[in-house]
């Protein structure tokens, strides 16, 4: 569906994004995880359209490059910092973007409503965004990308610094997004969020993509073993790496008392430590 | 094309709701046109009319007519020596009208029954057309106090009533018997007239009431025919002190916009906003099409409001060419619109170069009529002040309001305005183009 290939952009001497491919299949989510200033956001830009990479090319497939207006049309972007009108409400919000993208009259009212009632802002749509939470924020910034009815969404970190219920309500949406069959560029920082909804996950860091896959592709080449912790009378934590925690843990009952036992798996925090010999927030 | 309409009134909308922005641009140019206004009006703001009396008849009638002007207490009077030194007057806004007692005012005075009618000329402001009908009742009130002082004086009634026997016998067109009939009728009410004054004198000293009397009997009739003319446009002399002040006041809600629009790119590019529609189908060149138009509409607002503001009591001012100034209007307008552009093409953010933008504008408008009106800033000074495209505004403006320009004299001022529309355009996409990424 999106195809980013070799693509390249440095700020002065700051290499933000290098060499950078990847290809987004249709009706994905394509997570991407990274720590902060690993060039998510600037392989974004890029991939919208909005910034010019240094080399390498952006083709929405079948469609062209974003550079073309027209090719825009099919993309729904939420920036990672808000980028809302204060003083309108939100349905203003939503109307003058949904305008912009060429929407009117009943479709517009529709479709705003509609969107509305997606994002769980319909009692507060006539409120100034000024007044709104920074969750509400978060969630009406969603919205705007989603007015148009975009095939493909791209959102940078769409649930930085949000309340924990609107973090829930933001991954339900994108999940119910990725059921009606939109593709989804989603970048995070959080192992979590990209463990959960994404089907695939490519690792960022300094600019470079370091490893793509599904989470348990990822996990089962980069993770390393699993390790059961045990703890024992008057000793300390000890750690046994394995492939086969279950009967590592029978290996342990068997030689003696224990006071508890922990089977720590692998998971996209250790693969980043194996790929970056870094934790992925610091 | 929708988009660039919806983008010109979500801009319109914002400023509405920016409270600051707002008053900058349409309650603040108000209060600068009506304060110059009274400021270099000076007018101490008495209800009397103001007028002035020029008395060319001289004789004791008019003398006695314009003292009961001079003495009446719902008018503020002035003399001037000459009938056109008192048209400067109403030409320079000092008075709403001048009144001229015409030679020849005292001979009709004299002659009331023989035909002679007392007259009165004048010229009035125009924009005080309300007052001269006040005046008119005014005039014939005062005239009508001068004949009943003829009356009274029995000696000034044997006059006209000779004067008018005279005038009738001889006149060609009366034959000798009628002659006869009229010279003896003037006689006999010769006598009348000496007899029943001297009994209404006598009770008019008991009761005071006989002047009523003569009044009521008098009623309807005008005793004095009172003319006046509208004052001609003239060119270089504004009639009014609202006549300026209102330019100026314009020239402050153009720049209130400006500088509202020119920040609103900058405010797009710090909140991300700009970013948004940069990644929507929209062109560059349609986003800033859309703030030129929303600036230009409310450029349009501005003037507009002042304008009825202006024409509206108690400002009264006079637009001498409305033709002129719509055209003058439009071009301001589109001028500052490209203005505007350039100002949002120059500053990236909302600080830092917008506010240098902010503080240029503002010198500009002041030595561009904004403050002190450019007819009266020294010669060096009007000079100078070309280099601000206010002052052009100012002078289309003036033009089309006071100075009477003709259409050939228009087209400089316009033309001036739409090449910085034209130029500032150009530049506010070419560095927009520059200034960010794609
Ligand atoms: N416009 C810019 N000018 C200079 N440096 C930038 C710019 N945008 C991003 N960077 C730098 O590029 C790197 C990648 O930034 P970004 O793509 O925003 O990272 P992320 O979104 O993953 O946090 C960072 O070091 C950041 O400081
Ligand atoms: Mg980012």
């Amino acid at each position: 569906m999106l195809r980013l290939t070799q693509l390249r952009k440095s700020f002065g001497a700051l290499t933000a994004v290098d060499s950078l491919s990847l290809e987004v299949r249709r009706g994905e989510v394509f997570g991407l995880l990274g720590p902060n200033g690993a060039g998510k956001s600037t392989t974004i830009g890029m991939a919208v359209g909005l910034i010019a990479p240094d080399s390498g090319t952006v083709e929405l497939e079948g469609v062209g490059a974003p550079t073309d207006a027209a090719v825009r049309k099919h993309l729904g972007v939420a920036p990672q910092s808000l980028a809302l009108y204060d003083d309108l409400s939100g349905e203003e919000n939503l109307k003058f973007f949904g305008r912009v993208y060429g929407l009117a009259s009943t479709v517009l009212r529709d479709r705003t409503s509609a969107v509305l009632e997606m994002v769980g802002l319909s009692p507060r749509r006539k409120d100034r965004v000024g007044g709104y939470s920074g969750g509400m924020k978060r969630r009406l910034n969603l919205a705007v990308a989603l007015m148009h009815d975009p095939p493909m969404l791209l959102l940078d970190e769409p649930t930085a610094g949000v309340d924990p219920q609107s973090r829930n309500n933001i991954l339900d949406l994108v999940r119910q997004l990725a059921g009606q069959g939109r593709t989804i560029i989603y970048t995070t920082h959080y192992m979590e969020e990209a463990s959960r909804l994404c089907d695939r996950v490519g690792i960022i860091d300094r600019g470079r993509l370091l490893a793509m896959g599904t989470v348990s592709e990822l996990v089962a080449s980069h993770g390393g073993k699993s390790v059961v912790a045990v703890t024992r009378e008057g000793q300390g934590e000890e750690r046994i790496e394995t492939d086969d925690p279950v009967r590592e843990i029978a290996h342990v009952f068997a030689a003696g008392t224990v006071q508890g036992v922990r089977i720590d798996r692998p998971d996209l925090e250790s693969v980043f430590l194996s790929l970056t010999g870094r934790r992925l927030r610091d | 094309m929708g988009a660039i309409f919806a983008l010109a009134i979500k801009d319109l909308r914002q400023l509405v709701r920016d409270k600051s922005s707002a008053f900058f641009t349409f309650v603040f140019p108000l209060l600068v046109a009506v304060f110059f206004g009274v400021i270099f009006g000076g007018g101490g703001g008495s209800s009397k009319i103001n007028v002035v009396v020029v008395n060319e008849d001289g004789g004791e009638a008019a003398a006695s007519f314009a003292e009961d002007i001079a003495g009446d207490s719902s008018l503020d009077v002035t003399a001037a020596p000459s009938r056109s030194e008192g048209e400067n007057l109403v030409r320079l806004g000092k008075a709403s009208a001048c009144i001229v007692i015409p030679k020849g005012f005292g001979a009709a005075a004299g002659n009331m029954f023989g035909g002679g009618t007392m007259k009165v000329e004048g010229v009035i402001d125009p924009s005080r057309k309300a007052e001269g009908g006040l005046l008119t009742g005014k005039l014939n009130e005062l005239a009508f106090r001068q004949m009943s002082k003829t009356f009274s004086d029995v000696t000034k009634m044997d006059k006209a009533l000779e004067n008018a026997k005279q005038s009738i016998v001889a006149s060609p067109d009366v034959n000798d018997s009628d002659r006869m009939l009229f010279s003896l009728m003037f006689d006999a009410i010769g006598k009348v007239n000496r007899t029943t004054r001297q009994k209404a004198q006598n009770a008019a000293a008991t009761d005071g009431a006989t002047k009523e009397e003569n009044k009521s009997a008098l009623a309807g009739w005008q005793p004095v025919r009172v003319s006046f003319q509208e004052l001609p446009a003239q060119d270089n002399k504004p009639r009014s002190s609202f006549q300026i002040s209102f330019t100026q006041g314009i020239i402050w809600g153009l720049m209130g916009c400006v500088t509202a629009f020119g920040v609103s790119l900058a405010s797009e590019r710090t909140r991300g906003t700009l970013m948004r529609l940069t990644v929507s189908p929209m062109s560059r060149g349609q986003i800033l099409a859309g703030k030129a138009l929303a600036c230009f509409v409310a450029c349009l607002l501005v003037q507009a409001m002042l304008v009825v503001f202006g024409v509206l009591p108690p400002f009264n001012v006079r637009i001498g060419q409305p033709l002129l100034m719509a055209v003058a209007c439009v071009a301001s307008a589109i001028g500052f619109t490209g203005i505007m552009m350039l100002m949002a093409g120059m500053s990236r953010s909302e600080g830092g170069g917008a506010g240098m933008g902010r503080a240029l504008i503002l010198v500009l408008a002041m030595i561009g009529g904004g403050t002190v009106p450019m007819f009266f800033m020294p010669p060096f000074m009007q000079t100078v002040s070309k280099v601000s495209p206010f002052s052009w505004a100012t002078t289309a403006m003036e033009g089309a309001i006071w100075r009477g320009y003709t259409i050939e004299q228009m087209l400089l001022p316009v033309g001036v305005l739409l090449g910085f529309g034209a130029a500032g355009f150009v530049i506010g996409v070419v560095s927009l183009r520059w200034s960010s990424d794609r």
